[in-house]
């Protein structure tokens, strides 16, 4: 069983900077940023007002044409989910259900679901309206709502919000009648689905699966949190240059939404469809920071023992690693939490290996960003590139990576990809370059 | 390669029929009922006024370091306490010799509650002209709401308290499949165990939605019992009259660890992990595959990763939630995968008597089968009355049931259509 090998086939992103691979990369190269002054509500008194928001983005072109009244019911983190499934799936051949039920080029049963979500935020216009006509002399009046207010409420409201709601429309969407996950944690969750669904296709579960997750916390309960944390960076001059991981002059994170997914194949069942393949999934650690729970501390969720583990998966040593790709959330004290844990678990080769990280792109997607930085992580194997990190110009005093704000040519046999969150988990792979 | 076995070696729980496993076995045979008029919030005038709430717990004095854990909401302050109770019978409190980092930790918990009085009290706040007025949200929000109360309401933060309580530094891992949740991550963590990624693992779930907009969520959806005229027999999986679920809180934790570890450290062992599946129905966020075959699916991989043929099972820990759909589904797909031998297996729901503590239940429903095996008793289904011609097992209807177990199935569906089943023996 360990012997069933694990190719990455299909790759769907929407983020800040482009909505699909091929215009997330692009940009990346040109060392563009997808972050602006929010359109999608005004931040008020809050000292952040830029986001990495999508641009032109409906879910409503990205489901299948009988499906569109459920796009009702999808708060923004499952419309963005279930538009990087379509992609994905698009992206690497297999046609699935939405085609049509005999159309399907995969037996459903062997084909898995695990996206990774956060905590929904129901969208405050909509349940605001419904309150307010439970109100007496200026006062919730709890009675009220009970006997009546509430039917203001879409009989639906519930399920618009609840996290594993983005597995659930992805698996009915494209018939994918195989085990499926939702992983919460953080922006730990991409790369620990992926990890398990990696594991999945390890033991035979299935031979395709839908791996990574989706998040917009660009909204005023996201932005509250993240101002309470204190983890945000004040509007500057420029938001474009707002976000800059590592760099000295780091001094917050920007919200972003987007997420990203990938599709996991069994190796031999791509290549007997003759398969795109971009890289190989070969290895996979998680952990976690008994701290973490006090979230007033800064934490990397154990990145280190994380990146030990994914190293030791893959029977590989750090030196044959050809890229690392950071998590760099720009919040100065994580940042060099993280730079430390990348020494810890890589030693010297930390700092000569090159090195990169999205965020200073397209903000912090929380359960978004592992699946994006994967997907970036299998471009970069499969082109044999180096992304720039965005908006990098002068390391930190404790950052020793090895990062560059222009893209690199590159050698590179295997890329390591970690994340953490609020909370304290952690999650790293190891992806490897995939030759016939 | 012969694979680890992965064992149970310690369990604890929090609900509303007891606050550790041995009360609420006692609870369960004497068929209590857990439900009653909910106190948690004003429900007077919902169409649900009852749930089943935990009663009586003191965080603060039950917990050895509650102070530690002083922003823990409600569901997190009952993960603690079941978690410590299954630590301290694993007896891995005591050993030294334990790699933290090949201690995981891998949850099914559910979501925090929102700070109701303050959210609520801001959307009225700051309503103009039909709309809010961010710029007064803002303000108010950031004087009143509170970071703690903020941050616990993340999914993973269970997770987190849990990870410091015991100095988890191995993976961790939380899944939140609804109703399914707990199941799946004891399932999970298994795999996690049998693969060697760690030695021991803490698992189980924990939730509660008993608040405001939980109740108003569900009430919505029509999928609680409205019996609010008989509270305590409102819950009735697989009885003609059923109609919905009825809402529960609380948590339950499981230890599992490799059967190697357990046996080289002299741990009692409760019951073998044999097999773990699931599926999704694929078919509709707002129901269930009226033939059964994603929950059948989920039956017969576990089935296929124990090694068992359906003739080996001999009890069903159902999810029989007491919803017109769910239990005359799960009766459908029992009977498909279980052929001619369905009515001869004995299948009950606790939740009869425990409610529906939605991502806490699995985990809870598989403590009861531990306990079925070692006691040789199966709980029963209670406030079974009235026969359903489309549910026609055995459901142990009213008085718990002598019966020698040595191999039991339990079952969990999310909703959504996210299927997952456990089974699990006497110890080896």
């Amino acid at each position: 069983m360990a012997d069933r090998r694990v190719a990455i086939t299909g790759l769907g992103v929407v983020s800040p900077t482009g909505i699909g691979i091929k215009p997330l990369w692009e940009s990346l190269l040109n060392g563009k940023s997808g972050i602006r002054p929010i359109s999608l509500f005004d931040a008020g008194k809050f000292p952040c007002h830029i986001g990495g928001e999508l641009a032109d983005f409906s879910a409503r072109n990205f489901v299948p044409k009988d499906y569109r009244k459920a796009v009702k019911v999808m708060a923004r983190d499952i419309e963005i989910a279930v538009a990087a499934a379509n992609l994905a799936f698009g992206d690497s051949g297999i046609v699935t259900r939405s085609a049509g039920d005999d159309k399907m080029t995969i037996e459903p049963s062997r084909l898995g679901c695990n996206i990774g979500a956060g905590l929904i935020c129901s969208d405050l216009d909509e349940l605001g309206s419904a309150i307010n006509t439970s109100v007496a002399d200026g006062k919730f009046d709890i009675r009220a709502w009970g006997s009546q207010g509430m039917n203001n409420l879409t009989p639906l409201w519930l399920l618009k919000y609840l996290p594993n709601m983005l597995s659930c429309h992805v698996t009915i969407i494209h018939g994918a009648e195989g085990p499926s996950n939702t992983i919460t944690c953080g922006d730990a969750s991409g790369h620990l689905t992926v990890g398990e669904a990696a594991r999945l296709i390890e033991r035979g579960s299935v031979d395709a699966v839908i791996a990574g997750g989706a998040e917009s916390k660009l909204n005023l309960m996201g932005a509250l949190r993240q101002t309470l944390l204190n983890r945000l960076c004040p509007d500057g001059a420029s938001p474009q240059q707002a976000c800059r991981p590592f760099d000295v002059t780091a001094d917050g994170t920007v919200i972003g939404e987007g997420g990203g997914l990938l599709i996991l194949e069994e190796l031999t069942h791509a290549q007997a469809r003759g398969a795109r393949i971009y890289a190989e999934v070969v290895g996979f650690g998680g952990a976690c920071d008994p701290a973490g729970f006090d979230v007033t501390r800064p934490t990397v969720g154990g990145l280190a023992q994380a990146v030990a583990k994914a190293l030791a998966d893959a029977g590989i040593a750090a030196k044959d690693v050809g890229l690392i790709l950071a998590h760099g959330t720009a919040v100065a004290n994580e940042d060099a939490l993280e730079s430390a844990a990348w020494e810890q678990a890589m030693g010297e080769s930390a700092r000569t290996i090159p090195a990169t990280a999205v965020t200073g792109a397209i903000g912090s997607l929380f359960a978004g960003a592992g699946g994006v930085e994967l997907a970036v992580a299998a471009m970069a194997l499969h082109t044999q590139t180096v992304p720039p990190t965005v908006n990098f110009s002068t390391a930190a005093e404790f950052c020793h990576l090895n990062l560059s704000a222009q893209p690199r040519g590159a050698e590179i046999e295997h890329v390591v990809s970690g994340a953490f969150g609020t909370g304290g988990q952690s999650g790293a792979c190891i992806l490897r370059r995939y030759r016939k | 390669m012969t694979r680890r076995r992965v064992v149970i070696t310690g369990m604890g729980t929090v609900n509303p029929l007891g606050h550790d496993v041995e009360s609420t076995w006692r609870a369960l045979l004497a068929c209590e009922s857990g439900l009653a008029k909910t106190t948690l919030f004003d429900a007077s005038s919902y169409p649900t006024t009852f749930s089943a709430e935990v009663k009586g717990y003191d965080f603060a004095r039950q917990f050895p370091n509650a102070s530690r854990h002083r922003h823990a909401g409600r569901h997190c302050q009952f993960a603690l306490g079941a978690a410590m109770q299954a630590w301290r019978e694993s007896g891995l409190d005591d050993y030294k010799e334990l790699d933290r980092s090949r201690l995981g930790v891998y949850l099914g918990s559910g979501e925090g509650s929102l700070d109701f009085d303050n959210f609520t009290s801001l959307l009225v706040d700051a309503w103009r002209d039909g709309r809010l007025d961010t710029v007064r949200w803002s303000q108010l929000a950031l004087a009143k709401m509170d970071l703690h109360r903020e941050t616990e309401q993340e999914s993973n933060m269970v997770l987190a308290h849990l990870a410091g309580e015991f100095g988890v530094a191995g993976p961790a891992f939380n899944v939140l499949t609804a109703c399914a949740a707990s199941t799946q991550a004891i399932g999970e963590a298994a795999m996690q165990v049998r693969r060697g990624d760690v030695d021991a693992i803490i698992t189980g779930g924990a939730h509660s939605m008993i608040h405001p907009y939980g109740v108003t969520g569900f009430n919505r959806l029509t999928a609680l019992s409205v019996r609010n005229d008989e509270i305590s027999t409102a819950s009735r999986p697989f009885d003609l009259t059923r109609d919905g679920f009825v809402l529960g809180e609380g948590a339950s934790i499981l230890i599992l660890e490799d059967y190697g570890l357990a046996r080289r450290r002299g741990a009692r062992i409760l019951a073998e992990v044999l097999g773990y599946g699931a599926s999704a129905d694929a078919f509709r966020i707002t129901d269930q595959d009226p033939a059964g075959a994603g929950a059948a699916a989920s039956m017969r991989a576990a089935l296929d990763d124990s090694g068992c043929s359906p003739g080996d099972i001999q009890y069903i820990s159902a999810h029989g939630t007491g919803t017109k759909q769910n239990d005359s589904v799960e009766t459908k797909a029992v009977k498909a995968v279980f052929g001619d031998l369905a009515g001869k297996v004995p299948v009950s729901s606790v939740k009869s008597s425990l409610g529906h503590l939605i991502a806490a239940a699995g985990a809870t429903e598989l403590i009861t089968c531990v306990l079925a095996i070692r006691d040789g008793i199966l709980p029963p289904t209670t406030h079974y009355r009235t026969p359903d011609p489309e549910c026609d097992l055995d459901y142990i209807p009213n008085a718990p049931r002598k019966a020698t177990v040595r191999v039991c199935m339990s079952n969990s569906f999310g909703f959504g259509g996210q299927n997952n089943t456990l089974i699990i023996s006497a110890c080896p």
